[in-house]
Order: C-alpha cells, then sequence, then structure tokens
C-alpha cells in the first residue's frame, strides 16, 4: 500500500542512557505500538542517540519485537515500518544480536547518518538496499540498471526488502525510510520516557 | 540451643563448597537455629561473601528460623565486611541486633552487595557501575574504552537472570583484587547468587520432557550456556546467557554456574577449573561466579 500523502512520522527519542531489563522494554515498544496504532501508514524512527548502554534483552523488546510485529508476522496488515537513528558502535552487538536471533532486520542510521542494514539479510538484498539508500528515492529499472542486474531480479529483490518493511513504496518509484521520514511533512509525535 | 556451621578461614568458591557440604550435612527436619562462626575467617572473596548470604538464607528456609552470625575477628576482613555492606545485607537473612550493622559510608568496591529484587535494582545497579568501572577497567586492568559498556551489559543481563528465572531475590556484589595464586596480576571478581529455582526447574517445564530421567541439573546447564535454551519457547529468549559467555571468553575470562548439584564453567587456559562437575552436594538457586582477569601487554 503506498501514500500520495507520506507516511507519518513517530519519534522514538529514548533519552534514557541505561536501555536495560526486558521491562523497560516492553514499556518503550509498548509507548511506541501507541503512537503507531493511532495512525495508518506509519515510520516509527527510533532515536537512540543518547542510549548509552543497551542490552540483549531491552534491544529483544524494543527493536526485535517492533520489527517482528511491523512486519506483518503477527497478523497486523497496516503498512509500519521501523528505523533506527543514532546508531554508535556499542548498540551494534545487543540490536544486531537480538535481530539474527529471530532472523530480521531494521533499517538503521548510524550517528553521522550514514545509512546501515542490522540484522539478517542476504547479500544480494543488502547491495540493493545499499544502492536504494544512497539514491533515496529510485523505480525498478534504474535500481536495476544502477546494480548491473536485470528489471525481474532486482523487482524480486525489492519486493523482498518491502515485505520486510526495510524499504517503502511510493507511487512508481521504492524509497529508503530515512529518505521517507526526512521528506516528510507532517508533525512528529515524541514517545514518552519510558522506565517501566 | 544452636547449632554451630563453622565458616571456612578461606571463604573464596572453594570455601562457599565446604559451607555448602556443612550444610548438606544438617538433618532434613532440624528445627534448631544456626550460628554461623565466622570469627576465623581470614580471607573473603565477593563470592564467598554473597555466598554467606546465600547459606544463610537457605538456612532460614529449611529450619524456619533466621540464624545468627559470630563476626569475623580478623581486622582486615571485618573492614572489607562493611565497605562491601555486608552488615545491611545480613539483617535480611541474620537474625541481628536492631542497628547492629555499621554503614562505612565511602567504598572503593566496584560495586557493593546488592539485593536483586526487580528490574529497578537491575537500572540501579547498572547506573552505579558505569562512572566506577570506567576508572577500574580502564586504569587498573587495562580494558579498552569500550569494555565499560560491554561490562554493564553483561552485569545487567547476569543480574536479570534471577529476576526473569529464579523466582526469588538474589544478590550481586563485584570487586577486583590480586589474584597472585593464580595469576600473579589483578583480577575483577563478578559474582551473582540466588536460592530460587535453579536452572533445572526454570528450563524443567519445557525441556525436561524431551531428556526423560536423564534430566538433571547439569543438563539444565549445558542447556542454557551452550545452546542458549530457555524456559520460554520465544526465540528471542536465552540470549543474555550467550552474550555473557562470549563476552567472557573474549577477555579470556573464567565463567562458572552452580546449579543444583552441578556446576559448569568456561575455564581460560590459565585456570584449571573442570569445565563440569556433578554431584555436588544440593544447593539451591544459581551462583554464578565470572573472574576478568587484567590484561597484559600482549593482550592490549
Amino acid at each position: 500500500m503506498s501514500s500520495e500523502s507520506g507516511p507519518a512520522i513517530a519519534v522514538a527519542s529514548l533519552y534514557q542512557p541505561n536501555l536495560v531489563t526486558r521491562q523497560t522494554g516492553r514499556a518503550v515498544r509498548d509507548g511506541i505500538e501507541r503512537l503507531m496504532a493511532e495512525r495508518g501508514e506509519t515510520i516509527a524512527v527510533i532515536d537512540f542517540r543518547d542510549v548509552a548502554v543497551i542490552d540483549f534483552s531491552c534491544a529483544d523488546e524494543v527493536v526485535a519485537k517492533l520489527v517482528m510485529g511491523s512486519a506483518g508476522e503477527t497478523g497486523d496488515a497496516l503498512p509500519r515500518f521501523v528505523l533506527v537513528r543514532g546508531v554508535r558502535e556499542h548498540h551494534l552487538d545487543p540490536v544486531e544480536g537480538a535481530l539474527r536471533r529471530r532472523g530480521l532486520a531494521v533499517s538503521a542510521e548510524r550517528i553521522g547518518g550514514e545509512p546501515v542494514l542490522l540484522g539478517e539479510v542476504e547479500p544480494e538484498a543488502v547491495a540493493a538496499w545499499r544502492m536504494l539508500a544512497a539514491c533515496g528515492r529510485v523505480r525498478t529499472e534504474e535500481l536495476a540498471r544502477r546494480l548491473g542486474v536485470d528489471s525481474g531480479s532486482c523487482a524480486s529483490l525489492l519486493a523482498g526488502l518491502l515485505r520486510r518493511r526495510l524499504v517503502r513504496r511510493n507511487g512508481d518509484a521504492f524509497e529508503s525510510l530515512s529518505f521517507s521520514a526526512s521528506s516528510a511533512s507532517n508533525p512528529s509525535d515524541r514517545i514518552p520516557h519510558a522506565k517501566g | 540451643m544452636s547449632k554451630v556451621i563453622e565458616v571456612p578461614e578461606v571463604l573464596d568458591h572453594r570455601g562457599f563448597e565446604e559451607l555448602v557440604a556443612t550444610l548438606g550435612g544438617l538433618p532434613e527436619a532440624s528445627a534448631s537455629r544456626l550460628l554461623f562462626n565466622a570469627k576465623h575467617v581470614r580471607w573473603v572473596s565477593p563470592y564467598g561473601l554473597i555466598g554467606l548470604l546465600a547459606a544463610a538464607q537457605v538456612s532460614r528456609d529449611r529450619t524456619g528460623l533466621s540464624p545468627r552470625i559470630e563476626a569475623p575477628d580478623n581486622r582486615d576482613v571485618r573492614s572489607y565486611l562493611d565497605r562491601m555492606e555486608f552488615w545491611p545485607a545480613a539483617h535480611d537473612v541474620f537474625d541481628m541486633e536492631p542497628g547492629s550493622a555499621p554503614s562505612h559510608g565511602t567504598s572503593d568496591a566496584l560495586l557493593e552487595i546488592t539485593p536483586i529484587r526487580s528490574h529497578h535494582d537491575v537500572h540501579t545497579v547498572v547506573e552505579k557501575v558505569r562512572e566506577r568501572s570506567a576508572a577500574i577497567l580502564e586504569k587498573r586492568l587495562h580494558y579498552p574504552k569500550p569494555s565499560v559498556i560491554q561490562f554493564s551489559v553483561m552485569l545487567s543481563e547476569v543480574c536479570q537472570n534471577i529476576i526473569e528465572h529464579a523466582d526469588a531475590d538474589g544478590w550481586v556484589c563485584a570487586q577486583t583484587y590480586n589474584y597472585r595464586e593464580r595469576l600473579g596480576r589483578e583480577v575483577l571478581m563478578l559474582a551473582v547468587m540466588d536460592v530460587g529455582m535453579g536452572f533445572e526447574g526454570s528450563l524443567g517445564s519445557e525441556h525436561a520432557r524431551r531428556y526423560g530421567e536423564s534430566w538433571s541439573a547439569a543438563m539444565a546447564l549445558e542447556a542454557a550456556l551452550l545452546y542458549g535454551e530457555s524456559r520460554f519457547r520465544d526465540p528471542g529468549r536465552g540470549q543474555g546467557l550467550q552474550a555473557i559467555r562470549r563476552q567472557v571468553e573474549k577477555w579470556d575470562g573464567m565463567l562458572a554456574i552452580r546449579s543444583g548439584d552441578a556446576q559448569i564453567a568456561l575455564v581460560p587456559d590459565w585456570d584449571d577449573y573442570p569445565s563440569m562437575q556433578r554431584s555436588l552436594p544440593a544447593f539451591p538457586g544459581a551462583q554464578i561466579l565470572i573472574v576478568m582477569p587484567a590484561r597484559t601487554e600482549e593482550v592490549r
């Protein structure tokens, strides 16, 4: 499903330095899910800039379970996306570990804005995702040309990425979540501080 | 009349085993109050320290009476117990006079004895340790900067093990000391204990049927530590212990988990601890020991 007006953007700034314990993770995820539930197509932007410590249990509750829900694995048909921002080196192990354990992946940006795909994705799909992230918005044929693959293969890769909510379809083109989130004009919402 | 339990002179992980064996030798239906005689203790490790609390808790559960304790004579040991905030924690399990817990104020410990009762305690522990661990891990043990956060993550996961699996309260503490006997250099010792359901009980509901009569504490420990299994069917569970294991291996550290009548250990080259022990004297809950050695020039 695409949206002419663009998705709603829900920004969850996790401004507590220690994101630890499952209970805290559940409380944070509940807050984000509540915001997403009030909207149709949504990109939940989870901002990790202020997070000093995140443990594996909390990463599982906040990131992995949110991605699992947004990817339609819990029967949710609404197009919902997750973008993780402000990722630092010390976030990688817990977040990637939690995602890989469930065979999931999430679109992310490092602290300097560099796009990065976290979790478990096949190498060909990673290449397509990276190229799309570099372009921002691109049609299938153009992406196929840039990747040096035929249109059918490229369409198949994009369908896989779309199914996993790692990219977004907008009209006749595909967008990276970073592009969609930064070009959206609707006001953002913030998730209140949650400590479980 | 009290029955006297002699606390070993050296109260480390080996001393704790002696204590457990002594407790195990007591008649099950004994209703007499126990006295833990710690007068002759001349050395105590963080593991031994909270092991004493765990032993007191178990004897209270068995007899229905809070045991008494005879404080150590040794001045250094007494001072160490004060600095590690032993007495406030002891008040919860020993029969002590009100107000007889000396408060030390400041401490050089990485983490004084802290009860773990809820996830709020885990937050408290992680907050408490962040600043102190930077000074200790980087400056004294020469660990790289990211290890401060990695240690906090490990600490959080190991404490959550109590909340998520024990169904009972527990304790954590950490301290550095010179491990002359084994290494000739400083180590950081982290000890976490509870006297709850233990690994065999926690994983039993999900896994015992598959293993039939061979299901045991040793099997439960192997399933959890080596294969990342948990009592939950959710594949996201069980990763905390796996993460701890990877981190300890990376740091060339030692990890031992005792539960029920078994103990499993990841043993580095510098130690000769057995990797699996079965048929130990039974003790409830889980007792976890992590030893991180100071980094030498070669590995820095």
